[in-house]
């Protein structure tokens, strides 16, 4: 038996406008569990997709038990023992547990008729085994993600799969279900099968795994021992120690009078789940506020409820003493707040619509637009079209181009463009940078700070650090659904922030690591 | 009571499950086709030329058998165009369809005018007995139910049609299947375009008169299984006997809307929607 179970060299891989993958070697060693760490768009998912066949990389070598693989399909990689779980189930939720496992490899009486109950029996040998409890008469639409979760594993279980590749297995799991999970892996372990496991949590991967493997814009940053590791470290991997932390613009000069104001709001998300835990700040004009986290700590939900996009559970917002507390997306919009969303392709842009139509949504009602509450001006518009093109650089060839063909940053310009012509006295941006290349983000950073000068308030939320030191005036951060600091950027730092957002206090992070 | 007894007899139930038939293998088509994901409106266009390619077959090799295989073959090859322009060519389903019924509404005139010198009829040719394709289709429709709940085959179909990604993952080639059961959907209705044939003994440009649709609607009614896509077609069977016989007491222009008359009024009051297929007339899109 060959040592590595898997191993991947030189791996390249390229979409329309991106390398995903850019010379990856990663090699997976038998029966260990080998973390995959990076931010969003680093590379890791690609490359697993690459592994299980689903993406053809356009050069690389990939070894699957010491012999040489090329060009193959999910079902090869499937008979080669690879196994693969996905961030977003692969389950049929109408169907039961056991159709769902045996799906491809279903046993059947005289090679015609399925045979449910060997199927049932098989899944019921795999679950007392490794630890993972399932009813395999279920149908999965009526279990909870963590069972559907044990269901995807023994799917690939009983496809016979030695290399388990987990794809962010925590992102939708309570605390609870994540300690069953650790357990199983550990069985899995013992049992002498290898897991890969992709994450963008640093606990979690130093936790759990045994080697960990950072990306860092699809190319790898370095393999460490995660037993002679610490957060800290592998966050700097991650993110890139060499940033260059460009000097920070001037200070803004106007008077800060306090523009949004917002008092101990609570918020669900789409579950249902309490994800805004009494959220309370002053955003002033003059100024940006960052707010600093990890994914998935109630940002997403804060830009929506201060854009009037998601209902709040109790609390209250005001902008300039107007109450907007119970007040719809539209009243938001004519109180003056912009809203730049985390995805512009769902929210910023309809993408089979025209440049015209996309330069002028939500204010397609009003004046000069709409004339007489009926009809549209069309020159009116075109010309609005034609000054975000200009002001804001964007490259397109005429005004009735669809926004799905703009590239990424153009399209980003374009909201940009839209969102700041309003003139808003408050500016939301969500992520307004991510998968922008370096260009496009000094543009889309430099007109943040030029509103800020002419008197917004600008709430920016994002997931990249040195973003938010660069151009924030205040840094809030937050954690588990409450803004558990606020700092001032000249007296802070990356590693103070850092273990704000990992654990909710300075001194945590720091003696977490064992 | 007299008029009654002469309405309901025995007759009247088996030429209603005769009528029923055609209905049925069209919407048992229908099933295997959305089942994996593909709309077809082109089904009533596709019994259409069914029952044309019977016509010609029989009329230039006069036997009506080698007629009875050549229409469900025209039947599958008007399957895998739709399916050539829905899959290969993402085209939306619903326009396809539409397109197939169009072409072969031109097609029938074309050939009807050209062979027999009369636009859109052909001349009488020798026929089968219409209960052997009855037979048939009650056979089909017990062994596709069979199929499609309790084979590892009809499990995979179905996946197809529910999640794509899912079934791509279990190394179940997507468009493959798509492919075979949208033919197979063309297949049954060439053969239903033959029961009407033979039927008549000729071809006429509105034999099929909407059967093909009604058959979609049975597809509904019945849930998207075989054997409740047979139900629903003995209904519309049924009544469609019933308006026969109700023509010598009733205004044949009020008995003969009866069939569609029903199909709205059950559409809009009794339809259960809860077995349409998830990625129903969704491309499935492959990096």
């Amino acid at each position: 038996m060959p040592e590595f179970a898997v191993e991947m060299r030189g791996i390249v891989k390229r979409f329309p406008g991106v390398v995903a993958n850019d010379g990856i070697d990663f090699a997976l060693q038998r029966g260990e569990i080998h973390g995959l760490l990076g931010e969003n768009g680093a590379g890791k998912t690609v490359l697993m997709s690459v592994l299980y066949g689903l993406y053809r990389p356009n050069a690389g070598e990939i070894f699957i038990n010491g012999t040489p693989h090329k060009h193959y399909s999910p079902a090869t990689a499937i008979g080669l023992g690879i196994g693969m779980v996905h961030q977003h189930f692969m389950l049929v939720p109408r169907l039961t547990v056991a159709e769902n496992i045996m799906l491809g490899q279903e046993p059947t009486k005289s090679g015609v008729l399925l045979d449910r109950d060997a199927a049932v029996q098989r899944i019921e040998e795999f679950s007392r085994q490794y630890g993972l409890p399932i009813d395999p008469n279920a149908r999965v639409n009526q279990l909870p993600v963590g069972a559907q979760q044990r269901v995807e594993i023994i799917k690939a279980l009983y496809r016979g799969a030695d290399t388990l590749i987990l794809d962010e297995p925590t992102s939708v799991l309570t605390e609870q279900e994540v300690e069953h999970l650790k357990a199983a892996l550990m069985k899995l372990k013992e049992e002498g099968k290898s897991t890969v496991l992709i994450t963008h949590k640093l606990r979690e991967a130093i936790g759990m795994c045994d080697r960990i493997t950072v990306l860092r814009k699809g190319t790898v940053v370095g393999t460490v021992n995660a037993n002679e590791t610490d957060e800290r470290e592998l966050a700097e991997m991650m993110v890139g120690r060499d940033v260059v932390f460009t000097v920070r613009r001037s200070q803004a000069t106007g008077e800060p009078e306090i523009a949004l104001q917002a008092k101990d709001i609570e918020a669900c998300d789409d579950r249902g789940l309490l994800t805004l835990k009494g959220v309370s700040f002053d955003l002033r004009k003059y100024e940006i506020l960052g707010i600093a986290g990890v994914q998935g700590n109630g940002q997403a939900e804060l830009a929506e409820v201060l854009t009037g996009l998601r209902p709040l559970r109790s609390g209250s917002i005001s902008l300039d003493g107007l109450n907007l507390t119970g007040k719809t997306a539209r009243d938001f919009i004519a109180a003056g707040i912009s809203h730049i969303p985390a995805d512009r392709q769902l929210r910023g842009l309809v993408m089979n619509f025209s440049l015209r139509e996309n330069a002028i949504l939500g204010q397609h009602r009003v004046r000069p637009f709409t004339l007489s509450r009926f009809w549209q001006s069309q020159r009116a518009i075109t010309n609005h079209t034609r000054r975000i093109i200009e002001a804001f650089g964007v490259q397109a060839p005429n005004t009735t181009t669809l926004a799905q063909n703009l590239s990424g940053g153009n399209q980003q310009r374009l909201i940009v463009g839209r969102e700041f012509s309003k003139e808003p006295c408050v500016i939301i941006a969500s992520q307004p940078t991510r998968g922008l290349d370096v260009g496009g983000i000094e543009y889309v950073r430099e007109q943040l700070l030029k509103m800020r000068d002419q008197g917004a308030a600008v709430l920016l939320i994002s997931m990249d650090l040195d973003e938010i030191l660069m151009v924030s005036d205040r840094i809030a951060v937050m954690y588990d659904g409450q803004i558990v600091a606020i700092k001032d950027p000249e007296e802070t730092n990356r590693r103070e922030l850092g273990e704000l957002m990992l654990s909710g206090s300075p001194s945590h992070a720091a003696g977490y690591k064992s | 009571m007299d008029v009654l007894k002469d309405i309901f007899t025995i007759h009247l139930v088996l030429s209603a499950l005769r009528l029923a038939s055609p209905i049925a293998l069209v919407a048992l088509g229908e099933t295997f086709s959305e089942r994996v994901g593909i709309i077809n409106v082109g089904v009533e266009g596709t019994a259409v030329l069914g029952a044309l390619i019977s016509a010609l077959v029989a009329y230039f090799t006069g036997s009506p058998w080698i007629a009875l295989i050549a229409a469900p073959i025209a039947g599958g090859l008007a399957g895998g165009l739709h399916a050539l322009w829905c899959i290969r060519f993402r085209a939306n389903h619903v326009v396809s369809g539409i397109g197939i019924n169009i072409l072969v509404a031109g097609l029938a005139l074309f050939i009807t005018s050209s062979v027999w010198g009369w636009r859109g009829t052909s001349t009488y040719s020798d026929t089968i007995n219409t209960w052997y394709i009855t037979g048939a289709a009650l056979v089909i429709i017990i062994v596709s139910q069979i199929f499609l709940f309790r084979t590892k085959w009809g499990l995979r179909l179905r996946v197809v049609g529910e999640k794509p990604e899912a079934a791509d993952t279990a190394g179940i080639n997507v468009h493959r299947t798509r492919y075979i059961y949208t033919i197979l959907n063309g297949v049954l209705c060439g053969l239903a375009g033959a029961f009407f044939f033979n039927s008549v003994g000729r071809f006429t440009s509105g034999m099929v008169g909407g059967r093909g649709f009604i058959g979609i609607a049975a597809m509904v009614i019945g849930n998207y299984t075989p054997v409740g896509a047979l139900g629903a077609a003995l209904l519309f069977g049924f009544i469609d006997a019933l308006q026969m016989r109700l023509q010598s007491f009733i205004p044949s222009q009020f008995s003969i809307m009866l069939p569609y008359l029903l199909t709205v009024l059950v559409l809009a009051f009794f339809i259960r929607r809860a077995n349409v297929p998830a990625a129903l007339g969704k491309h499935y899109v492959k990096q």
